[in-house]
């Protein structure tokens, strides 16, 4: 038995982990730990340390951005390899960052200043048809996380959610 | 929800009408391409007349004929109307989806998804630079 997360006393529905055990059985286990001398395996686990609450759940949109930056860097450093492509990707870089501008609006976060986005290693190492290829690959794995993050949305951010899902999919055009 | 979806469905109504304007003034691929978008406005108005009959809500039906935003009389502005009439259907299906969820997100999403690629391929056949919109659907 592993006990790797919060319980909080005087709730009365609490849960361990993914497991679910009732505050009954933790008691009885944590019993049971005790007779047999095993109480380290509850070491960090809260239970009667008052640890304060971990933070709250990254929002579920978080990883959207987190992608729609990843793109929008994939796009600068492929025009920083080929300028010559500069005209074709620059709008759809924009879009990327727009969509994250927009996602952490809505979501309340704040962006990593630009600087701070590391440059996306491999990307313009290869020739120009290998690096279209491989931000084909990347858009189409961004627009299916797009548009499966659309269909679990609440209905405040599902138009917003949509309109990047579709515009994904519009960047691969650009992209064939 | 029905009352999104309907308003969905008298969008197609409009889009297959404003195809059959679009398809006499081009040539080669882009006549092709005006008959796949337009058997594809089709295909969507099916499934939304059907989904609409089961449900038993209001099922729009197609007017005799439509204004259009502006004369149709040549290659370019047939593709100009192509473009706007992708926009235009994209904006409903777009609000179609917080009305929505399940099944019927999804189709909106598809219907969404699908307008904004062809008003995109209408865009770089009509030379229209950029191709792409940030927020497909979105009010501008």
């Amino acid at each position: 038995m592993v006990l790797t997360c919060r319980v909080r006393i005087g709730n009365t529905n609490q849960t361990i982990g993914a497991t679910g055990r009732s505050r009954r059985e933790v008691v009885r286990a944590v019993a049971l730990a005790a007779l047999v001398g095993a109480t380290g395996t509850l070491t960090g686990c809260g239970l009667f340390g008052g640890e304060p609450d971990p933070p709250p759940a990254p929002d579920p949109l978080a990883p959207l951005i987190t992608g729609a930056l990843d793109l929008a860097g994939r796009y600068e450093t492929t025009i920083a390899a080929f300028p010559e492509l500069a005209d074709r990707l620059r709008p759809v870089a924009e879009a990327h960052r727009a969509h994250a501008a927009e996602l952490a609006r809505v979501t309340g976060t704040a962006l990593p200043s630009a600087t701070a986005t590391a440059p996306t290693p491999g990307t313009g190492a290869g020739g120009v048809s290998e690096t279209l290829g491989q931000l084909r690959e990347a858009e189409q794995q961004g627009r299916e996380a797009a548009a499966k993050a659309c269909a679990g949305a609440p209905a405040s951010r599902a138009a917003l959610v949509g309109s990047i899902a579709a515009a994904r999919a519009t960047h691969l055009e650009v992209l064939r | 929800m029905s009352e999104a979806l309907a308003a969905a469905l008298a969008a197609e109504h409009a889009a297959v009408y404003a195809y059959g304007v679009i398809g006499v003034r081009l040539s080669g691929g882009a006549a092709e391409q005006a008959r796949s978008a337009e058997a594809a406005h089709r295909s969507r108005r099916d499934g939304l007349v059907l989904l609409l009959t089961e449900q038993g809500g209001p099922v729009p039906a197609a007017e005799p004929a439509y204004a259009l935003p502006f004369a149709v009389t040549d290659r370019a502005s047939a593709l100009r109307l192509a473009v706007e009439v992708e926009e235009r259907t994209g904006a409903v299906w777009r609000a179609a989806l917080p009305a929505t969820e399940g099944a019927q997100r999804t189709r909106a999403l598809d219907g969404l998804t699908d307008t904004a690629v062809r008003a995109t391929r209408w865009r770089r056949a009509a030379g229209v630079s950029p191709a792409t919109v940030p927020f497909p659907g979105r009010p501008t």
